[in-house]
């Protein structure tokens, strides 16, 4: 275990921190000018909640940071078997919520196991590429048995059911292997196999999503179909993303969202009341802020001391990006309403910790190159 | 080397990862650019649309209370009126019957009536007869809410301080606009709802709690006080003709301000018939040259900073002294006498040579510290600095002028302010007209509002001694004296500057009275100031009877002991237990009455 020298930390890791600051804070304000101060008695306001959410995230950031990575990745398998174990739990014993068995409680505290599935894949996935990789690419044996330990752990995600999550973890190993690469003529045959494939692979995932989910495919691709039902979301979205206009409307004065008619405000549309709010200006300080972030995850992915640490990089940004983007995307109605949040900015405690976990990482791959 | 170029391989990767991020950015932006910039109109055009099923129903205000508990803005429930055009069926009839009712005119109603929308306003807070005759006819498509009018049940009482609030709930001057934001608490919605027939109805028993009431305020004020002051300031502006006038009552100790009275009058709840500038609370919106009551400032300087004794002989040169090239003429002519007659008998030449003294720099540092030229504060919209020039603007006849109150504009709250300095042994308070909650107790609380220590309480009590002779039988001031109570103050007129003559005005001028009582044991200090009264100006004969009267009436309302009528251990009324505290930690200073060491003040220069 080495110390992380603060000699290490650069700049740019002072200007990353100082993004990650402004982000965490735009997302606590804007939960609090959605939700408002005032809590009802016996209950916190959310927005000091997810301040809660910060904290212990950061704890997360620094323990994540402080452990070297290869040492962590030394327990890949027992970490990614725990979290397929907690899976399993979920689905035997987990709590109800909104129509999903996502949760676990222990004790008064509620978490979801899919989270840390993410981080358990993550590991797995990288460690098991980085050993003994083949330098032409990866060949069908090596990326069967990869889809597998992708595959385990989302049908119980899926089963929960939370597609945006199943979705979003495919994003580590698509992102993995394209920076492996592929061994050129297998590249061909995969191209052919999932083509033929995709249409019955297609039949058979559509006939096992919900009606909701399907309604939300649906609407997606046209969304005025049924302005009051499913559309409602995306049409209220853009309206007051729309109206927002190119200054804003001001904190208090964002009437689409704070009229209630915005559903999930703080949570996965947060990006559309804050649009509303700040307008095209603030979207533009948010994108740079965001851009900033995965810059720098690519840039410690680029300049990685070994593939281990390229490949838990390339992870991370991946799953980051997917999250930005099909977030923004749906606000914005260009991608269906998968239900994923903004990362930290929507509300929502488990994600929060997730996410600060894996920037953790990053900066511990960031900083362990140094060390020789 | 193949190493190396595998590494080359794997970053050309990186930069493909990096570029396919880069069209993510600009996908989005572009989307972006789409709706919030060539889509906005569109967009906002839906939010209206689906918000006009919104109706925002305002909370009810917050009560204001005095210090006691009485009410002096509260809230009644009225009927407002709405109709649902798309369930009128003809308008122009509808509106047509309608209008004589509400008393509007036909042509704006019709319009309302025409109005693409599903709900609109017809008239809100009308009076109950109207909203009945109305309701008996039951017109299809017209509706009632209740909602809260905000009424002033002491008129114009108050007028000035508390302001008004408007039909929508929104507070427009004085307390209610500068408190607007807690008054008001949070307004509720409810959403129209669509029937079978696809008509906006309001659900069937919507809620109002959705709206959070606002806070109640308890303000300083005392409702008694408040009424002597505006009674008795209605009769000297009334008896002398005069434009306006304003009365100030503090407790010097925790600096409260008891009452504030400002005429000409104003009723919030007849604003429509009253003009713009009577809303203005000019006690501390408008500033006057104080005259001689700012010797008061002079006088206290110069005996703090150990220049001039009470008892010190001035040549006051019977009258007529020339300094810098002017002529300044004391009203009451007065030879060699010492330094306590120079402010009693408020001889200008006397005060000019005691400020020769004290030099320009240190009347400017202590103008200051009393508070002059800067805002002190107060927890009220719109109140003013006053004016003071900065000293390096000070020509060769500042001194002179700003010794005797001239060439300087102050508030009617800095004057009170500045002389409860004089009353509590020398603190500056920041004034307070709102109670806070919690810190009703008083000693504690209101520690945290000392600004700062101006005079040592030495020197106060000196002052008040000389205070006291300018209400003597021989002081300027003496109609201000209250049978039973010493009275300590100062009388001050002041011509008013003719910006049109380019110089000061004989026939108008601004009479006040200025002092604390009882002199030895403060209670409270009032300020008298009335504008331009006709005739006779002088502050000892227009406002000093006025100061007389609301401090007699007050110190009984506050059960206040007659002196001479006080027992061993005076028994102090509830809003002098403080004062019976600061008391009792006073430090006895040497007494100061040897007459027999008065030493002549030389004509210019310092001699210490």
């Amino acid at each position: 275990m080495t110390m992380v020298d603060h000699r290490m930390i650069s700049g740019f890791d002072r200007v990353l921190f100082v993004v990650l600051f402004f982000i965490l804070g735009i997302g606590v304000l804007s939960i609090y000018s959605m939700t408002g101060g005032v809590s009802s008695p016996g209950r916190t306001a959310l927005y000091l909640k997810q301040i809660y959410w910060i904290i212990l995230g950061f704890a997360a950031f620094l323990i994540m940071a402080w452990i070297d990575y290869r040492e962590i990745a030394r327990f890949a398998y027992p970490i990614y078997l725990l979290t397929l174990l907690f899976l399993v739990l979920v689905s035997l014993i987990g709590r109800t919520g909104m129509g999903a068995k996502r949760w676990l409680m222990i004790g008064s505290f509620s978490f979801q196991p899919s989270e840390l599935a993410k981080i358990g894949i993550l590991l797995a996935l990288a460690k098991f590429f980085s050993e003994d990789s083949p330098k032409t690419g990866l060949g069908l044996k090596r990326l069967l048995f990869s889809g597998a330990i992708l595959l385990l752990p989302s049908l119980f995600i899926l089963k929960q059911p939370d597609l945006g999550t199943a979705l979003s973890i495919s994003t580590i190993l698509l992102s993995m292997v394209f920076v492996m690469g592929l061994r050129s003529r297998f590249l061909i045959y995969f191209v052919l196999i999932s083509g033929m494939i995709s249409p019955f692979a297609g039949q058979f995932f559509w006939n096992n999503l919900k009606d909701y989910q399907k309604k939300r495919i649906v609407t997606f691709m046209n969304p005025m179909e049924d302005p009051t039902g499913t559309g409602y979301q995306v049409i209220q979205s853009k309206i007051a993303i729309g109206s927002g206009g190119f200054f804003g409307k001001g904190l208090f004065g964002a009437t689409q969202s704070q009229l209630k008619f915005l559903p999930e405000r703080h949570t996965d549309f947060i990006f559309s009341a804050f649009a509303e709010q700040w307008g095209f200006i603030g979207v533009s300080v948010l994108f740079i802020l965001f851009f900033i972030v995965i810059f720098w995850g690519i840039e410690v992915a680029t300049h990685s001391k070994d593939l281990l640490g390229s490949l838990i990089a390339v992870g991370i940004i991946g799953l980051i990006s997917f999250y930005f983007f099909v977030n923004v995307g749906m606000t914005l109605g260009v991608m269906p309403v998968v239900g994923v949040p903004l990362p930290l900015v929507s509300y929502g405690g488990s994600a929060m910790v997730t996410t600060l976990a894996m920037l953790g990482l990053l900066f511990n791959i960031k900083v362990r190159r140094m060390i020789h | 080397m193949p190493k190396k170029s595998d590494d080359q391989l794997k970053r050309s990767r990186f930069y493909t990862i990096f570029t396919l991020m880069m069209i993510g950015f600009a996908l989005v932006l572009t989307r972006l650019v789409f709706i919030q910039g060539l889509e906005h109109d569109l967009w906002v055009a839906r939010a209206e649309q689906s918000q006009e099923k919104h109706v925002k129903l305002e909370a009810e205000r917050g009560t204001i209370y005095d210090r006691n508990g009485k009410i002096l803005a509260m809230n009644i429930e009225r009927p407002s009126i709405y109709a649902i055009p798309s369930k009128i069926k003809n308008p122009r009839k509808l509106a047509g019957q309608l209008a004589p009712i509400l008393k509007v005119q036909k042509k704006q109603l019709h319009e309302k009536l025409l109005k693409k929308k599903d709900f609109v306003w017809l008239k809100r807070k009308v009076s109950l007869e109207m909203s009945e005759r109305i309701e008996k006819k039951q017109f299809e498509g017209i509706g009632f809410i209740r909602e809260s009018k905000r009424v002033y049940p002491r008129n114009s009482r108050f007028g000035h301080l508390i302001g008004f609030a408007g039909l929508d709930n929104k507070g427009l001057e004085g307390i209610e606009l500068r408190h607007d934001k807690s008054l008001r608490g949070k307004a509720g919605f409810v959403v129209m709802e669509r029937d079978a027939l696809g008509q906006s109805v309001f659900p069937k028993d919507f809620d109002y709690a959705r709206s959070t009431p606002g806070r109640a305020l308890t303000l300083t004020v005392d409702e008694v006080i408040q009424h002597i002051s505006e009674r008795e300031l209605d009769r000297i502006v009334k008896e002398s003709d005069a434009l306006g006038g304003t009365v100030i009552v503090m407790d010097p100790w925790s600096g409260e301000i008891l009452s504030m009275a400002v005429r000409p009058e104003f009723d919030p709840n007849k604003v429509s018939s009253s003009r713009p500038d009577q809303w203005r609370n000019r006690a501390i919106t408008d500033f006057y040259e104080p005259g001689s009551t700012f010797k008061i400032i002079t006088a206290a300087a110069a005996i703090e900073e150990n220049l001039v004794d009470p008892d010190d002989l001035i040549d006051c040169e019977n009258g007529t002294y020339r300094v810098k090239g002017t002529t300044i003429h004391d009203h009451d002519a007065v030879g060699i006498v010492p330094f306590r007659q120079v402010i009693a008998k408020s001889s200008n030449i006397g005060t000019i040579k005691v400020a020769e003294i004290l030099g320009p720099d240190r009347l400017s540092r202590y103008a200051e510290s009393f508070g002059f030229g800067k805002r002190l504060g107060i927890d009220l919209g719109g109140e003013l600095g006053g004016l003071l020039q900065d000293r390096k603007q000070w020509s060769g006849r500042s001194l002179a002028s700003i010794a005797i109150g001239q060439e300087i504009g102050v508030t009617p709250l800095q004057m009170v302010t500045a002389v409860s300095v004089i009353a509590n042994g020398g603190w500056l308070m920041t004034p307070q007209i709102v109670k806070e909650p919690g810190k009703s107790v008083k000693g504690e609380g209101s520690r945290s509002k000392i600004k700062r220590r101006v005079l040592s309480e030495a020197t106060t009590e000196t002052m008040a001694e000389i205070l006291k002779e300018v209400v003597a039988e021989k002081g300027t001031g003496r109609r201000a004296a209250v049978a039973g109570y010493a009275v300590a103050g100062k009388t001050g007129t002041a011509q008013k500057f003719d910006r049109a003559l380019g110089r000061y005005s004989k026939e108008r001028s601004v009479s006040s009275f200025v002092g604390f009582v009882p002199a030895e044991d403060p209670v409270v200090t009032i300020l008298v100031v009335v504008d331009e009264p006709q005739g006779i100006a002088w502050g000892g004969q227009i406002a000093a009877p006025v100061f007389s009267k609301i401090a007699e009436e007050v110190l009984h309302y506050l059960k206040v002991v007659p002196q001479g009528n006080r027992p061993q251990e005076p028994t102090h009324p509830q809003e002098s237990i403080q004062t019976a505290k600061r008391r009792s930690t006073l430090v006895q200073i040497a007494d100061r009455s040897g007459g027999t060491s008065g030493r002549i003040v030389p004509l210019i220069g310092p001699r210490w």
